[in-house]
């Protein structure tokens, strides 16, 4: 059964979310998500070009009022 | 599959450039990307524990106001997360008079010539900020 996790980062600048993204990875399993918010728009555009690099999923990016929701899927 | 290892030499004491290249260093070495920081001069006082504050220009003043990662914690959590390594040159340790133990804590390799980091480097890409 997969899980999902939530990282708020709002309010953190480039590159912490990303960083902070990176750290919860190594901490659930493979097929687990993890949900980053975070209120910086660079970093709503780099965890996916992160994500594409380092070749986990991207399962969705949506906006929200004052922040952006990644979900991302560990799959390795 | 690694990419290209990246060799940062660092010396400015500027705040900007320091976050610049802790900037580089994490993201690179999160990336699958091998890195290897060589840091000399004043960059140095940036990484003594008793450092009181960050010295730089305009981009440093927002950088504090806003809440910007800290430089020297973007090099340790690359550190932790990537395969980053950062090296005092011994160079600097040596004029300096100062002992590891006067650097922060958990980034630091032991001191390391500057022949052995540009022999390293011939393996890769090289830039001094």
């Amino acid at each position: 059964m997969s899980e999902t996790t939530t990282v708020d980062a709002r309010g953190a600048y480039c590159p912490g979310p990303l960083m902070e993204l990176i750290a919860t990875l190594k901490l659930v399993e493979v097929g687990d998500e993890i949900e980053v918010l975070s209120s910086d728009k660079g970093s709503a555009n780099d965890i996916p070009e992160w994500v594409a690099k380092v070749k986990h999923e991207l399962v969705g990016i949506n906006e929200k009022d004052d922040h952006w929701s990644i979900v991302v899927k560990k799959l390795k | 599959m690694s990419a290209e290892p990246l060799f940062i030499i660092l010396t400015s004491g500027e705040h900007e450039k320091i976050q610049m290249a802790g900037m580089i260093a994490s993201v690179a070495a999160v990336s699958e990307r091998p890195v290897e920081v060589f840091v000399s001069m004043n960059a140095m006082f940036a990484f003594r524990k008793d450092r009181s504050d960050y010295q730089g220009g305009e981009f440093s003043k927002l950088m504090k106001e806003k809440n910007a990662p800290d430089a020297i914690e973007l090099f340790q959590q690359g550190r932790m997360l990537g395969d980053l390594k950062v090296y005092p040159c011994s160079m600097a340790m040596d004029i300096s008079g100062w002992e590891e133990s006067e650097l922060v804590e958990d980034l630091f390799e032991p001191p390391a010539g500057l022949t052995k980091f540009l022999s390293d480097a011939e393996n890769g890409h090289l830039v001094t900020i």
